[in-house]
């Protein structure tokens, strides 16, 4: 079949889609867009979240049927190399990032959190991210970043 | 993954319609379960008719105050609604116990209610189940049961139901909304469900071609006395082990009125009849949790390795009424 | 592929030697989806495989018949046991393991046959066809049984016991307070986030060029060519993005088959494995049972130790050998005792296979020495501090193997800081209800919740251990640019999260920086450079990292000769003219012996590494539910090298041992896996893991690269008995197994 949606802002057509496609592989492997990634899917661990019509969503247990004619934003619609979300940078600063393959999921949750409620309290990040698996870090320096941005984030407006 | 025909419903007769004509057809709503189940090779529908866009997606407070919630509402916005929160706090707290943000975000009312159970048999399709397979056996009752039902399970099955909502919505006397081949009818949501039994096949009473459009809960003047409580093996989106809805009406140290729901511990959502015909009229005291809950679990028949179950659903009906006692 | 640019990291300064929280040179193409993991890998005309897995744990194989899937649409390739080019066997220490089964599998997920197919879904779909005749045997699920029985059926022929290492020494086995205990450690999965992939290239002069996530690209190079019946040349590996290891990657998953494919089908062929494939293609951590006595005098000095290691190594060796040895070895912990009758075993059967996990064989142990010297701190009267710190080693003690520490090893000191830290407020009615046990389940406002304080204390062996020649290889290159000399670095280490990648930069940032070397790239890891060694008990990086000073240092030396010759040139002037000066170092690390098979003496280990900690724990002791409130670490490195990586480690390394504390355990009934998912596996969340309190130690190794230690480890060790502690302290139950979960401590 063929599907019809926008990705990170520019209309996209995709052709010869498989019904039992997910979102995620059809972002991954026929629109360009590796940045979401396929970690259990089952909803479980958070790595392919991107937003679907502004919320964020678990693009493996979305059937690719079910994005025709809607809107998806995923990490790599955040912002690139020299154009960094505030989120993004302070990830790196703050060595959120090890093996690193959880962290485009965590930044488009964090981002959806950031967007909501400006100064976000410990205990309103570890709920918002509850649902992100990290292996590699213990989550203590994904805390510190997500803090570090909300700071700058409300500085900047 | 076997190949399907996928279509978006544009209004209910016609999906209803799309279901009837097909023996292998099957609705899909936020697909967070059954994708994951056709996935497993689980669910292995030749058609899915995709009602998730259908007009069912608000919420509403009708004059009598009963709460009227579209089947394709999402999880997270059901939970953040004013009256929902209000009213019946344990409907919010279910919801956001039962997943993550990203979970709650596709989530809808209707698939929510017709989860499928996470029993390891059920989901793996080189074992034998004979919820999936009628007559294959149960390995269960030998092997790996210590998350499985301790109350209303039968030889055939000892699966529990997986959905934290519906055991808040069973609590509320919540109504379902049905579309059907022979046009619209309602249910009690308790009636909805079906114990097992000989044939633990359909975990629902519902034809294949019955298609949930709506969820009422009627107006509880109590209601805003309310906890959903939920034990589970880690801080956050994990399966309960045992959880429990309850409503509280005390005056003068008397429980006038009560409404009690265990999720986790039975193949349906377990209205808790027992307990609550116990507590009416009775002391609101610890000692009388304590009896109303053994009024419940006394029909509890544990398998070998959830035995466990009993005491922890008693102690977490006693600490949630005592809570609400002091609420 | 190109290098990794060192400078595009943004806001990352120049000059950024070791010592200093450099960022990641990867950081911002991780945070911008734009890093390459194996799974994101992708040609024109490539096809993918899929892998056909035994659903039996043990079974004869009648016969294979692979026309269904041949005969489906898209299918290119079907191959089995039969088509498999060269050797039919692999393996780590005992190339034993098939690659695809031959005539009988020993495990449920034994891969037996492959298909290429130009959709995933499909290659899915056709394996599925494929239909294989079993005759179920006999399945052996008991350790115990496969050890000990002599009627137990054989999983291989060589027997069931496939190591068994004593440690003796002295001859006292009598004292005046004696304890004893039988311990249980569960199955743990590493669960790293990124499942085994890779993408098989097939190459004009009939090789193959495999981009692959692995921990060590030169043996997996050399067990994958004779497979395919190809000279090593021919097999080029290159480590494509790696989504986190922790031993998983040790042992080859998809490597032969994927090249297979690439050679039969001449494509590029493509294998990612789903979250399910992947808990049954990779070893997990050794499930171990283990009966402890402790002997001490009245006033807590130890004074002998007896032990039984049981460790359920599955089906295949892996590098079962090794855990054991370190088991063995370090089977009392950092304590000095003079009498040791420690017996480890490392016993095949027809469950999954175990190998390599973060702190392999150590941490198992670990748990039940912990756990003992809390019953012996108990029957002396002491606190668990002070027996702790009455038996500790430190500088001058010897192992039990009698091997010398002749490296700091503060012990007493940690123990003395760690219990300085202040103590977390109770939590009680009036906090935030999210902090108590049930966390956003709300399940309690402080009714039941009793607060339990506990310790642990881990030594990890560093680098490989008894008399392996163990060497990292570095290739450094300065050249000129109209920037000024830049630094190219080239090894084949596998950067799996851990930061390697920082350390080697800010290495050779230092190393060169009298050249004006400011900018570093580093070349992509690959088998064009000799061995860097295996991404694994925490060796890169004094291995590597011991590879790259001491390639700079060549190049360096060559500079000052050139800069003696021609005193009037400016560094770049230098470069400029008698440049590109490239040098290639092999680093070894001191040489370690055998562990004699008797009794176990001999100086085996490189480094040893000390980590403690105390965890606080609230339990609600009526719901079963465990609050870690804080974890708290002291750990000795040596030399920092990156402050902000190092910590991460230590978060990392205690939040797995956290998980194996309370909720990780891969559920093997009658050798069948029941919860291959993350939804049935569970590793901590965010609201599981505290808040961290650490102190990190620099009291340098002499014999090592700047003094450091390996650090990724020892966290690991001792945060899991910590915590069993404190559960114990908060319910006065003896809790001999992790993970504890709710039905083991919440009151009838």
């Amino acid at each position: 079949m063929r599907l019809n949606f926008t990705v990170n802002g520019r209309a996209t057509a995709v052709d010869d889609v498989w019904e039992g496609e997910s979102l995620l592989y059809v972002l991954r492997e026929r629109a360009g867009l590796p940045g979401a990634k396929n970690a259990c899917e089952q909803g479980e661990c958070g790595s392919c979240t991107v937003y679907l019509d502004g919320s964020p969503v678990c693009a493996c247990l979305v059937a690719a049927g079910q994005a025709e004619g809607r809107e998806v934003r995923t990490v790599e619609g955040l912002g690139g190399p020299g154009r960094l979300d505030p989120l993004q940078e302070a990830f790196v600063e703050c060595g959120a990032v090890q093996c690193g393959f959880c962290t485009p999921g965590l930044l488009v949750q964090a981002h959806d959190l950031l967007e909501r409620v400006t100064h976000p309290s410990d205990a309103e990040i570890r709920e918002a991210l509850a649902g992100n698996l990290c292996r590699c870090t213990g989550y203590e320096k994904i805390l510190d970043a997500v803090r570090l941005a909300a700071e700058r984030k409300a500085a900047a407006r | 993954m076997r190949p399907f025909v996928y279509e978006r419903a544009e209004e209910a007769r016609s999906a209803v319609a799309a279901v009837a004509d097909r023996p292998d057809a099957m609705y899909l709503g936020g697909g967070t379960n059954l994708v994951d189940l056709m996935r497993l090779g689980v669910a292995e529908p030749a058609r899915l008719v995709d009602v998730s866009r259908l007009p069912y997606d608000t919420v509403g407070v009708r004059p009598d105050g009963a709460l009227r919630i579209g089947a394709a509402v999402r999880n997270s916005d059901l939970a953040a609604h004013p009256a929902v929160r209000r009213a019946h706090p344990l409907l919010a707290q279910a919801l956001l116990a039962g997943a993550s943000g990203q979970v709650r975000n596709m989530a809808t009312v209707g698939g929510n209610l017709l989860q499928r159970t996470r029993c390891a048999y059920f989901q793996d399709i080189t074992k034998p189940c004979n919820k999936r397979n009628p007559g294959s056996g149960c390995p269960a009752r030998e092997g790996d049961h210590r998350n499985l039902a301790i109350i209303g399970h039968s030889e055939a099955c000892v699966a529990t139901h997986p959905s934290d909502m519906a055991v808040a919505l069973a609590a509320l006397d919540a109504v379902v909304h049905l579309e059907g081949r022979d046009g619209p009818r309602t249910l009690p949501l308790t009636e909805l469900y079906r114990l097992p039994g000989d044939d633990p096949r359909r975990d629902t009473v519902l034809d294949p071609a019955d298609l949930i459009t709506e969820v009422t809960v009627p107006a509880l003047s109590f209601g805003g006395r309310s906890h959903y409580r939920k034990v589970r093996d880690r801080a956050s989106f994990a399966f309960a082990v045992v959880s429990v809805a309850a409503a509280l009406d005390v005056a003068g140290g008397v429980v006038r009125d009560c409404r009690i729901a265990f999720g986790a511990i039975a193949p349906v959502p377990w209205r808790a009849r027992r307990a609550e015909e116990a507590l009416r009229g009775a002391p609101a005291t610890e000692d009388a949790f304590a009896a109303a809950a053994r009024a419940e679990l006394g029909q509890a028949r544990p398998l070998r390795d959830n035995a466990f179950k009993v005491p922890l659903a008693r102690n977490l009906l006693v600490r949630t009424l005592t809570e609400l006692v002091v609420a | 592929m190109t290098g990794i640019d060192t400078r595009a990291a943004e806001g990352a300064r120049s000059a950024q030697g070791i010592g200093q929280s450099a960022p990641r040179p990867d950081g911002v193409l991780k945070v911008t989806g734009e890093f390459a993991y194996s799974s994101d890998l992708w040609l024109d005309d490539m096809v993918w495989g899929a892998t056909l897995r035994s659903p039996h744990p043990s079974a004869l194989i009648r016969s294979i018949d692979v026309g269904p899937a041949l005969a489906m649409p898209g299918v290119l390739a079907v191959l089995t046991h039969e088509d498999v080019p060269g050797d039919p066997f692999y393996g780590l220490e005992r190339r034993h393991q098939p690659v695809l089964a031959v005539d009988r599998v020993r495990y449920q997920g034994e891969p037996v046959a492959l298909v290429a197919a130009d959709h995933p879904e499909r290659a899915r779909r056709a394996a599925a066809a494929i239909v294989v005749d079993y005759e179920v045997t006999e399945a052996v699920t008991d350790a115990r049984r496969a050890a000990f029985d002599p009627a137990c059926p054989r999983v291989h022929e060589e027997g069931n016991v496939l190591r068994h290492q004593p440690v003796r020494t002295g001859s006292v086995f009598e004292a005046p307070v004696v304890v004893s205990g039988e311990y249980e450690v569960g199955m743990q999965d590493q669960a790293f986030l990124g499942p085994e992939s890779g993408l098989a290239v097939p190459a004009e002069d009939g090789g193959v060029d495999l981009y692959i996530a692995t921990q060590w690209l030169h043996v997996d190079r050399d067990q994958i060519a004779p497979c395919l019946g190809l000279p090593a040349e021919k097999v080029r590996l290159t480590l494509a993005g790696v989504g986190g290891a922790f031993g998983a990657r040790e042992d080859l998953s998809m490597q032969v088959h994927a090249c297979m494919l690439a050679l039969r089908t001449g494509r590029p062929v493509k294998i990612v494995y789903g979250r399910e494939e992947s808990f049954f293609g990779h070893v997990h951590r050794h499930p171990a049972r283990m009966r402890y006595e402790h002997g001490a005098t009245r006033d807590g000095r130890l004074v002998y130790v007896k032990a039984e290691i049981l460790l359920d190594g599955g089906a295949y060796c892996s590098s079962s050998p090794a855990v054991v040895g370190n088991a063995a070895s370090l089977g009392v912990g950092p304590y000095e005792v003079g009498n040791v009758a420690v017996d480890a075993y490392g016993v095949y059967t027809n469950n999954p296979p175990c190998g390599a996990m973060r702190g392999f064989g150590a941490v198992q142990a670990c748990f039940a020495y912990e756990s003992q010297m809390d019953l012996l701190a108990e029957a002396c009267g002491l606190s668990p501090v002070e027996i702790r710190r009455r038996n500790a080693v430190s500088q001058g003690s010897h192992l039990i193997t009698g091997q010398l520490i002749d490296a700091p090893a503060p012990l007493a000191d940690m123990l003395t800081e760690l219990e300085s830290f202040p103590l977390p407020a109770t939590t009680g009615t009036g906090s935030d209800l999210r902090d108590l046990p049930g966390g956003v389940s709300q399940t309690t406002r402080g009714e039941g919740v009793r607060r339990g304080v506990g310790y642990g204390v881990g030594i990890k062996n560093i680098c490989f251990s008894e008399g392996f020649d163990d060497y990292s290889t570095a290739r450094v290159r300065v050249e000129a640019t109209p920037d000024g000399p830049h630094a190219l670095v080239h090894t084949a280490a596998a950067e799996v999260g851990q930061g390697l990648v920082t350390v080697q930069a800010q290495i050779a940032r230092t190393e060169l920086a009298e050249l004006g070397v400011e900018e570093v790239t580093l070349v992509p890891a690959d088998t064009s450079v000799g061995s860097a060694g295996s991404s694994s008990a925490s060796r890169q990086s004094y291995m590597t990292g011991g590879a790259v000073k001491t390639a700079c240092e060549a190049v360096r030396e060559r500079f000052r000769e050139l800069a003696a010759g021609h005193p009037g040139l400016s560094p770049a002037e230098l470069v400029e003219r008698f440049g590109p000066l490239e040098e290639t170092r092999e680093y070894r690390h001191r040489p370690t012996r055998p562990m004699d098979p008797l009794t176990g003496q001999g100086d085996s280990h490189t480094q040893l590494a000390l980590c403690v900690h105390r965890a606080v724990v609230d339990v609600d002791v009526e719901l079963g539910l465990v609050k870690v409130v804080e974890l708290a670490a002291v750990q000795d490195v040596g030399r920092v090298l990156n402050l902000l990586a190092l910590e991460g480690q230590i978060h990392g390394g205690s939040a797995q041992g956290l998980g194996l504390a309370l909720m990780e355990e891969v559920q093997v009934v009658d050798g069948r896996v029941r919860n291959p998912s993350f939804t049935d596996y569970l590793i901590p969340t965010i609201l599981d893991m505290p808040p961290m309190r650490m102190s990190i130690l620099e009291n340098a190794d002499p014999a090592a690269p700047y003094g450091l230690r390996g650090a990724g480890e020892p966290p690991t060790l001792s945060s899991t008995p910590a915590i069993a502690a404190a559960v114990r302290a908060a319910t006065g139950r003896p809790l001999p197994r992790v993970p504890i979960r709710p039905q083991d401590i919440a009151l009838p």
